[in-house]
């Protein structure tokens, strides 16, 4: 077998791709944003046109010490403004090839989503509400980019661990009706908590079990173990949830805020004062960036992931961190279904629609690194948000571009077009011992 | 390792012949080789027992019986009546819808009436089972080339955009239109497929995620499709697209007044079967494909461009995918609409499955299409007669593909004699 590795390895050297080369593709690609934002939303608003955005969340009566007074801009003038620091950003790395490309990229992109709000809630405009609550947009990205937090974290686990988590998605399921369902009877979130951290746990189990044990193609497995789940909450559905609705009566938690925190104007209300579950998740990538890189047992992972035999050659058993990671994979997974069925409320088949593959795109987007899967899962909160918020307020864009952003993004980081990833060696490919 | 041996590690069957005489019966061991049959009617088993299991965890009626009889310590056999007759029901249900009703049967023969009726459940399931054959066959030939296609979905659902444009806003003579209607479903999956293929050819970028990530985009294109183009019917806000002229539809084989939906298009799937077994059986380019999943390095080694092949499956199982996702439109609804094949309508996942049921050999994927869309059809008139619903169908499938994707798992429930290495998929992560 490693004979083999070798010679494959000399007969087909590794591609190196020139970074400086890269680098020109993201200033150019930064550049085009920045045109379109002056094109479609400077140029694309009436002269005379204003926006205005709030940032008192419209919900709160935090009586915070101060306010900040709502904005009104000149719609056309600012969006200009912002497409031409977009553009000067992008010539500023198209030239200079800087190393923080990426970092200019992601600030184009900040500049953008702010100029699309400010386009879409312009007046006179197409939008029958004349301002938009910036806080609000805000705390509705993150209550969708935690739970893609909590499905990227699982799919970081088990990928780690060399075992392919497609079904994140199936996780997601069984954690939200086992979550909606326990909260409903007991009207506890720890326990419908603890529930789901169990179903998703098993639903891990089941792969782990297929995938390390009997050696089954994990990508296979990953997409039944989607069907079967949520073909099991749909039969559920119907045969109990619908005679029963006392089962499914869609409890939300109330939020904790954290003293003193929480007054801030926008960070308060958005970071620090929220639901537990958003706590636990911030604690849970801390525990998990820390764990896979500074502590033994993250070692071991990531070894079992890169090179199985060497692992095992040094007495790891690989197995046995295969299935307890992959476990506490779906753990993480169910978790975040029962989060998600505490934003949404009530349960209903299909519900998750497809999070579960956004969340695996954030993971391979953030280059199977917590860290990355944290800022990708917000990025693809924010995109996932945008689409519904702009879809209520009868904004004229098509907004299935914006759907298809997380995916078009991850397929680009994938291809190497921007930023490269690499998944850890031996992802998806069982260990048979000799 | 924490766990048991593998069965291919175990003690052989002949270390211990009174242990195994005592578990399992002598005629049991003596006919229990692992051939691939074998494993696949055993996985059917396991799935319509669970499936049976389920039905009565579930089922009011049963379980309210159940708790009476423990609390009153009797009529235990009243209770497993009634537990016997609702999973039998739903079953008897699911058959009599799916393939033959004998009842009508019956009658029809007596009477020479009612023949519609009587087929039915046939004509339903061959009309399902014709876009499932055809976008299965797609996706088992990228896999005997090493390639794993999971956006069937997408690419059908392109090559149903792209045909319903043709069927729909160009008018031509039948005997045009129609080539033309699947041929632009062709060409539209053959364009989806080629995404990925271009991208893992000249960046390597691995077609598991790309074909993946792909599937959600092209379900965003459809939308925008039917709401924002030319396509959508005229006169509509919904995400509807305008109907297919009649000289672009595969019209009913029994013509349009028999209320049998069974179409032409089982000729085109039949046509496909044929395709598919010349082509990996006789072709040049078949055997170069299946060369290349064998040993990747010894095709390289003897000249096959691995990039061409990458292309070229992805040209073959993309196009396949696209015919399939025509045919489902011209076959049955003449228009496509925004659920056209998205969620659980979509036929990609299920292609994967069937593939992967019916050995990637499309003699196999014919069969495995059958069972799946009987099952399918079934379930709907299970939902119909007893009221369970319809994704029990989906759960038993899902259950028979977990089985039969880790054959070892079979073999060690059943205790058969080891022949793990029946048929065991390539593994395929996207880190290697």
């Amino acid at each position: 077998m490693t004979t083999l590795d070798t010679t494959v390895v000399v007969a087909e050297p590794p591609r190196v791709r020139a970074p400086v080369g890269r680098r020109r593709v993201i200033g150019a690609l930064t550049i085009v944003l920045g045109l379109f934002v002056m094109l479609a939303f400077g140029l694309g608003s009436v002269a005379g046109a204003h926006s205005q955005f709030t940032f008192t969340p419209v919900n709160t009566s935090s009586g915070a010490p101060w306010n900040l007074a709502p904005l009104t801009v000149l719609t056309r003038w600012w969006n200009l403004g912002l497409g031409l620091v977009t553009v000067a950003l992008g010539v500023e790395t198209w030239v200079r090839r800087p190393a923080g490309a990426l970092v200019r990229f992601g600030v184009g992109g900040v500049l953008f989503f702010i100029a699309l709000l400010l386009w879409a809630c312009r007046e006179p405009g197409p939008s029958p509400v004349s301002s938009l609550n910036f806080t609000s947009v805000l705390i509705g990205s993150l209550s969708i980019a935690m739970v893609l937090i909590y499905g990227s974290l699982s799919g970081v686990l088990c990928e780690r661990s060399g075992v392919v988590n497609i079904a994140i998605e199936g996780q997601f399921i069984g954690g939200a009706l086992a979550g909606a369902m326990v909260d409903s009877v007991t009207n506890s979130f720890w326990l419908a908590a603890l529930v789901g951290i169990l179903v998703g746990a098993l639903v891990g189990w089941l792969l782990a079990l297929l995938a390390v044990r009997y050696l089954a193609d994990q990508i296979i497995i990953g997409v039944v173990l989607v069907t079967l789940m949520s073909s099991v909450s749909s039969y559920l559905n119907i045969q109990v949830l619908a005679p029963y609705p006392n089962l499914n009566v869609g409890n939300q938690p109330s939020n904790v805020a954290i003293p003193l925190l929480s007054k801030i104007p926008i960070v308060g209300p958005v970071l620090f004062n929220e639901t537990m579950f958003f706590y636990v998740a911030v604690l849970l990538v801390a525990l998990i960036s820390f764990g896979l890189f500074r502590t033994r047992w993250g070692l071991r992972v990531r070894s079992v992931g890169e090179h199985p035999k060497a692992a095992e050659s040094v007495g790891i058993n690989v197995a046995r961190v295969r299935y307890s990671t992959v476990m506490l994979g779906g753990a993480v997974a169910g978790l975040g279904g029962v989060a998600f069925i505490a934003v949404q409320g009530q349960f209903q088949p299909g519900i998750t629609s497809g999070l579960g593959y956004i969340a695996l795109a954030a993971m391979i987007f953030g280059k199977w690194k917590p860290s990355g899967a944290v800022v990708a899962s917000i990025l693809f909160g924010v995109s996932a948000y945008l689409v519904d918020a702009l879809q209520n307020e009868n904004v004229p864009i098509p907004t299935e571009f914006m759907t298809m952003f997380p995916y078009l993004v991850t397929i680009a980081v994938v291809a190497g077009l921007i930023g490269r990833v690499r998944p850890p060696a031996n992802d998806g490919v069982p260990y048979k011992r000799d | 390792m924490s766990e048991r041996p593998s069965p291919s590690n175990a003690p052989a069957l002949g270390d211990a012949p009174e242990a195994r005489a005592r578990l399992v019966p002598r005629w049991w061991a003596r006919y229990s080789s692992t051939s691939p049959i074998t494993l696949t009617v055993l996985a059917l088993v396991l799935g319509v027992v669970i499936g049976a299991f389920i039905i009565m965890l579930t089922s009011a009626p049963v379980l309210n019986s159940w708790r009476h009889s423990f609390h009153h310590f009797g009529s235990f056999a009243g209770t497993l009546k009634l537990t016997f007759d609702t999973v039998a029901a739903a079953y008897r249900a699911m058959v009599t819808g799916s393939i033959l009703d004998p009842t009508l049967f019956f009658h029809s023969l007596s009477t020479g009436n009612g023949w519609d009726q009587t087929l039915t459940p046939i004509s339903e399931t061959l009309t399902y089972a014709t876009p499932l054959v055809i976008a299965s066959i797609g996706v088992g030939i990228a896999f005997q080339t090493g390639i794993f296609n999971i956006g069937a979905n997408g690419q059908a659902i392109l090559g149903a955009i792209a045909g319903t444009a043709v069927a729909s806003m160009i008018h031509l003579p039948m005997f045009l239109h129609l080539p033309f209607t699947l041929v632009a479903g062709i060409i539209g999956g053959a364009v989806c497929g080629m995404v990925p293929g271009v991208l893992k050819a000249y960046t390597g970028a691995h077609e598991v995620i790309v074909t993946l990530m792909f599937n959600y985009v092209v379900n965003a294109i459809l939308i925008y499709a039917l709401t924002s183009t030319a396509l959508q019917l005229p006169g509509q806000s919904n995400d509807i697209s305008r109907n297919f002229d009649s000289t672009a539809t595969l019209n009913p084989l029994f013509g349009t007044k028999s209320g049998l939906r069974v179409s032409y298009g089982i000729f085109v799937a039949a046509a496909v079967v044929v395709f598919a077994v010349w082509f990996l059986k006789r072709s040049s380019l078949g055997f170069d494909f299946r060369i290349t999943g064998a040993n990747p390095n010894a095709a390289r080694a003897s000249g096959i461009n691995p990039k061409t092949i990458v292309l070229a499956v992805f040209l073959v199982s993309g196009g396949l995918s696209g015919l399939a996702g025509i045919v489902q439109a011209a076959s049955t609804t003449h228009y496509i609409d925004g659920g056209f094949l998205v969620g659980s309508a979509g036929i990609g996942f299920t292609a994967i499955t069937i593939a992967l049921l019916g050995r990637l050999q499309p003699i196999g994927i014919v069969w495995g299409s059958l069972l799946f869309a009987a099952l399918g059809v079934g379930g709907r008139a299970m939902q119909a007669a007893t009221g369970i619903p319809l994704d029990l169908a989906t759960i038993i499938q899902s259950v028979v593909v977990l089985f039969v994707a880790s054959p070892v798992l079979i073999t060690e429930i059943f205790r058969l004699r080891s022949g793990a290495e029946s048929f065991q998929l390539a593994n395929k992560g996207w880190g290697s």
